[in-house]
């Protein structure tokens, strides 16, 4: 029998904290019209973009939170102390040799080797809102492939952009979505050219930096006909006293015979808030798959999305969720069937350690008139310790006679006879424990490409640390 | 004692103090007690928050059109139920009035029922205030009757609302097995009839209980139960929805004594325009429980269906073992299936596990059958009673699962 007792997770090994007193634009505590104006002219904005924001900021004002159904720790969230804006009002810089020092710390504390950094085939590492460091290899450039910030996107690329921004999540779907697009900056916006396919996975590191500072990143990628894209998302935060707030927009738009994957791995620290509006629109046999993990953060509220708006079109979302004590994860999935013949596949992996909460949400929708819809959904969750706790609500509308959903959900705890078994072959408990947690979300993690399933082993390694005793 | 008439004709609305002051009067010949437990779900019907727009408990579902808004007079020629085999001498079988004059200890209990709590909070207050029929159950220690008990409810007609309020206990190591039937009086007008029901099974006892519920097509049925399970208590609940414009059937089942056995099941036939919305809840509070649940609809024609269903592990709860099933088969492009399977789970020595699926026929039974002379109408019938024979299975003896399949397939003919 195993002995229960809560995890201890040494928090400082992801202490990267550094200072942030010389940012050379601050917008303030709280939020305002002015907060919002003052956002806008710095970057230098279109009058349209303002309008934008402020009628954005009008309907956050309007909306309730949604307590009627999500968890009421959303109240503690305190609007009024926390910083819009801030950045080192720099251009993203073009070469390696022009990133600033502290920034390159950093990186070296996130522990990405120097080889990997060259390999990478454009970087686009945030620090804080703005870009700090960007830089395409020229051959992506060669192709067409826009990747930029999202202020240069719409400043610069305005006919691409412009049409689907803020189209597939609309600025009142909710009230942080409402947020976002009020005071959104930093972010990647990436347009692939008709049948480009790129290689390589894009990638930008996200990072905190300030206390009481959230981060609104604001994320458009567009997959023009039979374009393909791999976009991976990376996440570290610095430890904090009080909650930071990060709430982020990711539209995708697969047009035509498109596929894009968008890989997260967000690890920020216990005290933040991470409520993100995630939703991709796929046109005729277009492809879209989210691979999402979530390890960090006080509380995720995150449901990736996908509108199946042609025929033949395809989404996809694979989850794993670690939540340790103090942490609730809240993920899930949203698939729209609104075309004939489009699939769905959701496949949805918790482990919940000492106190922690993971909770799966989901929604499945297909109307009557559509045929031969196919939706194929999986949530298993692992508990560990006597006072984990793990919930599933998910929600499913069919209509019609032509369509068939599956879904299915279980739980469990670790099976004391394997963990002897592993003891008996010399592991201590803890290394038997990590194995049987990475055994248990091993075949998700094979769909991530290669360095992030290294990435999350480690990862897991590390919550599953003094899980046991 | 069969037929009570009154003549109340007050303006109708439930909420209304002339209204309730004249129901009180006609049952003024009851303990003061009762009258005041009415007094009391009154005014909690009258404090009820207004009903919120986005509320959980009622999600995708059409509020209005199970409300009272349709129904909103009482029916008032009640007609006490029809109880049969009452004649045993190890239970008490009496209808709600005849146990308010000769049993009154029996409802002692009624003042700390709470209901189903899972959304028709309006439906239970005004049951708990208004009702006027029902009837109240006991089985003694170690009784362990044979042959089954029937109750016969009537649903009311011509627009009026009957509230019934039932109490079954089971006491230690009874067993027993009751049959409750819930028809129209007749075709030609619709009503509304709203069921509580509250069931303690004490150590060790067990209960089978079928309902077949075939009322009018222009009804509403509104059941709300909740049975609670001591000690190695086993209840086996079978439901047969067959009728009715629209229902809404709330159903907690409580595991609050070690080993206790709660199993659920319950299918429906949707025809026209039917609504069948159901919201279940399997609450583990002791640990070594077991609880199985198992919702099937068949949907044709423009029919709907909304299961609802969630599986609570409290933290105490280990050893529970707890499943969640419901299958949905659309039998047209209008009809319509909703799925909200839930689990919350904070106990880490368990299994538990749900699962929904919704889709259509098999095209190559329906061809095997088409090939075999069957028509297609026929072919799909034997295909739906072989969905539901899983559940129709669970009910016991075979003169009665007979008898059960004979019912469901009646329903087709009308």
């Amino acid at each position: 029998m195993i002995k229960q007792t809560n995890i201890e997770v040494d928090r400082e090994k992801g202490n990267f904290h550094y200072p942030t007193d010389k940012y050379a634009f601050d917008a303030g505590v709280g939020l305002s019209e002015d907060v919002v104006k003052y956002i806008s002219g710095v970057k230098g904005e279109d009058d349209w973009l303002l309008n934008f924001r402020l009628k954005a900021h009008s309907i956050f004002e309007k909306k309730a939170m949604p307590t009627h159904w999500a968890s009421k720790d959303l109240e503690n969230i305190n609007f009024d102390i926390i910083r819009y804006y801030l950045a080192q009002g720099q251009q993203p810089s073009r070469t390696w040799e022009e990133v600033p020092d502290d920034i390159k710390n950093t990186f070296e504390r996130l522990g990405i080797p120097e080889q990997e950094r060259k390999f990478l085939a454009g970087v686009e590492a945030q620090f804080d809102s703005e870009a700090a460091y960007s830089r395409m290899k020229e051959d992506l450039e060669k192709e067409g492939v826009i990747f930029v910030g999202s202020t240069e996107g719409l400043r610069d690329h305005p006919e691409i952009f412009k049409k689907w921004f803020g189209k597939v999540i609309p600025t009142s779907d909710n009230k942080f979505s409402a947020l976002n697009s009020a005071v959104f900056s930093g972010g990647s916006f990436i347009y692939v050219p008709p049948g480009v396919k790129l290689a390589q996975p894009l990638q930008a590191y996200f990072r905190i930096n300030a206390e009481n500072f959230g981060q609104f990143e604001r994320t458009l990628i567009i997959a023009d006909e039979g374009a393909e894209i791999t976009y991976m998302e990376g996440c570290t935060a610095p430890k904090f006293e009080t909650s930071t707030l990060h709430s982020a927009v990711v539209e995708l738009v697969a047009l035509k015979g498109a596929k894009i994957q968008y890989i997260t791995v967000q690890n920020w620290s216990n005290n933040v808030f991470n409520l993100v509006t995630k939703r991709a629109m796929a046109e005729e046999e277009a492809e879209v798959k989210w691979i999402d993990c979530n390890i960090g953060s006080r509380l995720t509220m995150k449901y990736p999305g996908v509108i199946l708006r042609g025929r033949k079109a395809r989404g996809e979302v694979l989850s794993i969720a670690l939540a340790n004590d103090g942490q609730h994860q809240d993920t899930g999935a949203k698939m729209v069937h609104a075309a004939d013949e489009t699939t769905s596949n959701v496949i949805a992996k918790s482990v919940s350690i000492g106190e922690g909460r993971s909770s799966y949400r989901g929604l499945v929708q297909m109307p009557g008139h559509l045929k031969h819809c196919k939706n194929n959904t999986e949530c298993d969750a692992l508990l560990i310790n006597s006072s984990s706790q793990t919930d599933t609500y998910p929600a499913i509308t069919v209509k019609g006679d032509e369509n068939s959903v599956q879904h299915e959900a279980s739980v469990s705890k670790v099976s004391a006879e394997q963990i002897f078994y592993m003891q008996q072959r010399g592991l201590n408990q803890t290394e038997a424990m990590s194995l049987y947690v990475n055994g248990f979300v091993n075949d998700l993690i094979r769909e991530f490409p290669m360095e992030y399933s290294v990435e999350l082993k480690r990862l897991i390694d590390l919550e599953m640390e003094g899980s046991v005793g | 004692m069969n037929s009570v008439t009154s003549t109340i004709n007050v303006n109708n609305s439930f909420a209304s103090t002339d209204f309730f002051n004249s129901f009180l009067e006609k049952r003024s010949w009851e303990p003061g007690w009762l009258a005041d437990l009415r007094k009391d779900a009154w005014d909690s019907f009258n404090a009820l928050p207004k009903a919120k727009i986005k509320d959980e408990m009622w999600r995708f579902s059409p509020r209005a059109r199970l409300g009272y808004s349709h129904f909103d007079c009482l029916e008032e020629s009640v007609k006490q139920i029809a109880l049969i085999n009452q004649s045993s001498n190890g239970a008490v079988f009496e209808n709600f009035d005849q146990a308010i004059l000769n049993n009154p200890n029996l409802l002692s209990h009624l003042p700390s029922c709470t209901g189903p709590e899972l959304g028709s909070q309006e439906s239970f207050l005004l049951g708990s205030c208004f009702s006027e029929s029902g009837y109240v159950l006991k089985v003694n220690n170690k009784t362990k009757e044979q042959s089954p008990f029937v109750c016969k409810h009537i649903a009311p007609t011509q627009n009026r609302t009957l509230f019934q309020q039932n109490i079954i206990t089971v006491e230690a190591f009874a067993e027993l097995t009751l049959i409750e039937y819930f028809d129209s009086e007749n075709e030609k007008t619709g009503g509304n009839l709203t069921n509580l029901c509250h069931i303690n099974l004490e150590e060790g006892s067990k209960l089978t209980r079928i309902i077949i519920q075939r009322v009018n097509d222009q009804s509403t049925f509104n059941h709300l139960e909740k049975v609670e399970l001591q000690r190695n208590a086993h209840f086996n609940g079978i439901s047969l929805q067959l009728g009715g414009a629209q229902s809404r059937v709330e159903s907690r089942g409580v595991i609050a004594g070690e080993g206790a056995d709660f199993n659920n099941y319950s299918l429906s036939l949707g025809r026209k325009e039917q609504l069948f919305d159901q919201r279940t809840i399997q609450h583990h509070l002791a640990p070594n429980g077991k609880s199985n649940l198992l919702f099937k609809n068949a949907l044709l024609d423009e029919s709907k269906s909304i299961f609802s269903g969630l599986i609570k592990v409290d933290a105490n709860a280990q050893n529970t073992d707890s499943f969640q099933t419901n299958r949905n088969l659309l039998l047209s492009t209008d009809a319509e299936a909703d799925s909200l399977p839930g689990l919350e789970i904070l106990a880490n020595e368990v299994k538990c596990s749900h699962g929904a699926t919704t889709s259509k026929i098999d095209e190559q039974e329906l061809f095997y059958l088409q090939s075999r002379g069957i028509s297609k109408s026929v072919a799909e019938k034997l295909i739906i009673l072989g969905f539901f024979e899983e559940i129709i299975s669970k009910a016991g003896p075979d003169d009665l699962v007979q008898s059960l399949r004979d019912i469901i397939s009646d329903s087709f003919s009308d």
